[in-house]
């Protein structure tokens, strides 16, 4: 980076570019996530199942971000480690109503976190406790539970519960990892 | 809730399920053992039931087995719904009746001589058997007590006596409770019953369903059932008429269907006689094929091969045909059987619940994997349940529910469990191509191979003769070290040392032989003496005591400075023969120059 780009992104002239991967199972509500954090103008209304994977681009009040919101089907989930290298950073979303497979959301995890492109990098992980509308979900400190978060002892980590339908506790969870984006 | 950790990996990762291989397949996702779920894997099935793609669990619990039998279903990991069932359920089949949007499937219950059907979880529609004709002796008897013209203790002679000659399996339910009570509640049970018109109706056995006329999953399926009327009906979707009725010559208690019901299929079924039968489109009689060694626990159908489990702890594969293919031997009874379908991965295979509380999945005849269960699992199905496509439900005896999901990961390819030739057997070595020099050499081995060993030979026997000669002349010039004669037994070693241009040259002399002495024997030097200066040139020997080494020494003095070396030859004389007795050849180094101080 040039003293001028340096120089820029220090007066807040020049945004950060940020590569995020959003990984979940499906159904979870990855889409639904990041379609919330888009302008409102260019937020789709219909959500269908991600087949394979789809790129998208949305910003925060210092940070660009690209996001690579992958397909959380079981025949796409061995598409994700193809961009573990080039993530800054990964939003994890659960869905917190599906309590028959946090285990599987917990092996997915597991995978993420042994993998050679991730194990031994500081990459900020942040887990929204999606569906937190619905009457049976779990809360975020149950999810953390469950998942086995307490574990992670090398990756800065965050969840937050969140509403991908009304866009509840996403800039909670956004704002956090803009700050650790902003940190490192 | 944030945590800012150290550098240090993150072990926990590793979890400490890796030892066991059962596990490493199968993510436990729930599990409640006190679930006090009472069924069998016959009347379980998975559905998405409000087609949300959020597949229910659906169990026709037997309740305590007399009372409390209900229709529970499970979404995810809660009960959902639960419903009262009148009798002692027998069957659960999932199943589209007809084309209508949005695809949710009804829920057939068979229970005694009926079907309930629901749809979107409400009792829709009852189906019943038709009745069977009443045994003309049997009708006469309630007739005459419902006129009172015979006591209930005649009345139950008579039955008793009707029952024992043979015709029990065609009695009336009312004659053979009636058969079964104490004799003091006789009385009030025929007071009860006997005005009611006699009906003799048979129970359901075992259910299953068969697509009408297309194969897609969520096509219109018929219901086909066994009865303990020894008959199999195919009963329309819609209508509930009996589209086909077919007859066997015994009690079916486990059915397998495959095909269309407008094309062409194909039922299996194993029978309380201890025989499996085929029943073909078309067909009004079944077709034994298959002689089984001891009554069936389980039927399943992979393909074109008939899986049955038996009483004596054996899994026999057979044909269509009826052919047996191949026998597993288990340890224990088995308690269920079902069939594991993971069609994303194009996996078929068994699973087989044994009573000691394993679960083996069978790939063919190869144990793939087993599960280990706290208890022995009565009721199992794997299928999509919630939103997993590759989930295990499993019922134990103790009514313990458990959920499993087979991992992502998982692989039962190349896992087989079973004593065989190892892998590597067949592995092929990468052997590398024949060259044309390997494969011009070979053809002309091949050709000429006469005259190549002529050849070879020869030249060996030249070789041999060139030996023979040098040493012969070696043995006559005396040039060998160790004197073979036997009146002058005589070792010789030689060495040099030193770097030049002044060397000494020890010469070691033994005598061999075991007790004669050698004597009047002289050390001489052959060398060229524009080169060397020796300061002894001869040696007088004395005697030679027999097996002591003696040492002899001389100074060489390099006398050229050219820097070029020879060879010194060692003679051992005797005194008066000019033919050495041994000699020693020593081939001098190179002299370093003098260096002039
Ligand atoms: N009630 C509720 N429903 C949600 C929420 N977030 C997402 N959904 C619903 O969940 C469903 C799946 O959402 P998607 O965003 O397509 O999920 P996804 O993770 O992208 O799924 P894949 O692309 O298949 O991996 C949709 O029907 C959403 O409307 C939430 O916070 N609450
Ligand atoms: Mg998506």
């Amino acid at each position: 980076m040039g003293l001028f780009d340096k120089l820029a992104g220090w007066l807040g002239l020049k945004k950060k570019e940020m590569n995020v991967l959003c990984i979940g199972l499906d159904n979870s509500g990855k889409t639904s996530i990041i379609n919330k954090l888009k302008p409102d103008k260019s937020q789709t209304q219909d959500i269908v199942p991600t087949v394979g994977f789809t790129v998208e681009k949305f910003m925060s009040q210092s940070l660009n971000f690209t996001v690579f919101d992958m397909s959380g089907q079981g025949r796409y989930r061995n598409l994700w480690e193809h961009y573990y290298k080039t993530a800054q950073a990964v939003i994890f979303v659960l869905d917190s109503s599906d309590r028959l497979r946090m285990v599987v959301a917990k092996e997915e995890l597991d995978i993420l976190l042994q993998h050679s492109e991730i194990a031994a990098r500081r990459v900020p992980i942040l887990f929204f406790a999606n569906k937190m509308d619905c009457k049976e979900a779990l809360s975020p400190v149950q999810c953390s539970q469950k998942m086995g978060l307490d574990a992670i002892l090398n990756k800065p980590w965050h969840i937050c519960a969140s509403n991908a339908l009304s866009g509840e506790g996403l800039t909670d969870g956004v704002d956090w990892l803009t700050d650790q984006i902003r940190l490192s | 809730m944030s945590s800012h950790g150290d550098s240090s990996l993150d072990k926990s990762g590793q979890k400490d399920d890796e030892e066991s291989p059962e596990k490493n397949l199968w993510l436990s996702a729930h599990q409640d053992p006190v679930a006090g779920l009472y069924t069998f894997s016959t009347s379980i099935s998975l559905a998405d039931l409000n087609a949300d793609s959020d597949h229910k669990l659906l169990v026709a619990d037997l309740g305590t087995g007399t009372f409390d039998m209900k229709l529970k279903v499970f979404k995810g990991t809660s009960l959902f719904m639960e419903s009262a069932i009148i009798d002692l359920p027998t069957a659960l089949v999932t199943f589209y009746m007809d084309t209508n949007d949005p695809r949710t499937p009804a829920v057939a219950v068979a229970s005694g001589p009926f079907i309930y059907v629901y749809k979107n979880l409400r009792p829709y529609f009852k189906f019943t058997l038709p009745p069977l004709e009443v045994n003309a002796v049997e009708q006469d008897l309630w007739n005459q007590a419902k006129e009172d013209k015979i006591d209930i203790h005649v009345l139950r002679e008579m039955l008793e006596s009707l029952k024992n000659e043979g015709s029990e399996g065609l009695l009336t339910v009312r004659s053979l409770k009636f058969l079964s009570l104490e004799p003091e509640e006789l009385e009030a049970f025929a007071s009860v019953h006997k005005h009611a018109p006699l009906k003799r109706q048979t129970v359901i056995t075992c259910m299953g369903t068969m697509k009408k006329s297309m194969a897609d999953d969520d096509a219109v399926s018929c219901l086909v059932i066994g009865t303990e009327s020894k008959d199999v009906f195919v009963l329309d979707p819609e209508a509930f008429t009996v589209l086909a009725r077919m007859n066997l010559p015994s009690v079916p208690v486990f059915i397998s269907v495959n095909g269309l019901f407008d094309v062409e299929f194909r039922i299996v079924v194993a029978c309380r006689d201890g025989k499996v039968y085929t029943l073909k489109r078309g067909s009004k009689i079944a077709k034994a094929c298959i002689e089984l060694g001891a009554q069936a626990v389980g039927l399943e159908r992979t393909g074109k091969s008939i899986i049955v489990g038996c009483m004596d702890n054996t899994m026999v594969c057979y044909s269509t045909k009826g052919k047996k293919l191949w026998t597993v031997y288990l340890p224990t009874n088995i308690t269920t059987m079902s069939l594991m379908d993971h069609k994303a991965r194009g996996f078929k295979a068994v699973m087989v619940g044994l009573n000691n509380g394993e679960v083996r999945i069978y790939k063919e005849k190869y144990l793939v994997n087993t599960i280990k269960m706290p208890d022995a699992v009565t009721a199992m199905k794997f299928g999509r349940f919630g939103r997993e496509d590759s989930a295990l439900i499993l019922i134990t005896k103790g009514g313990g529910l458990y959920v499993k999901i087979l991992k992502r990961t998982a692989n039962f390819e190349g896992k087989d469990l079973t004593p065989g030739p190892p892998p590597a057997q067949s592995i092929k070595l990468n052997v590398p191509k024949k060259t044309k020099l390997f494969v011009d050499q070979t053809l002309r081995e091949r050709d000429s191979a006469g005259s190549m060993h002529r050849m070879f030979q020869h030249d060996l026997y030249l070789l041999r003769l060139m030996a023979a000669r040098a040493y012969v002349s070696a043995l006559q010039k005396s040039l060998n070290p160790i004197s073979s004669s036997t009146t002058e037994p005589l070792k010789l070693s030689a060495q040099v040392q030193g770097i030049g241009p002044a060397f000494k040259l020890t010469v070691n002399l033994q005598n061999i032989s075991s007790s004669v002495p050698s004597t009047n024997l002289l050390i001489t030097f052959q060398f060229d003496d524009s080169l060397y200066a020796l300061s002894k040139p001869c040696i007088t020997v004395p005697l030679l005591v027999p097996g002591l080494m003696y040492t002899y020494e001389t100074l060489v003095e390099c006398i050229s400075d050219k820097g070029i070396s020879d060879f010194i030859k060692v003679f051992v004389l005797h005194k008066g023969n000019s033919i050495p007795v041994i000699t020693a050849v020593i081939n001098m180094p190179v002299s370093e120059a003098l260096v002039i101080v």
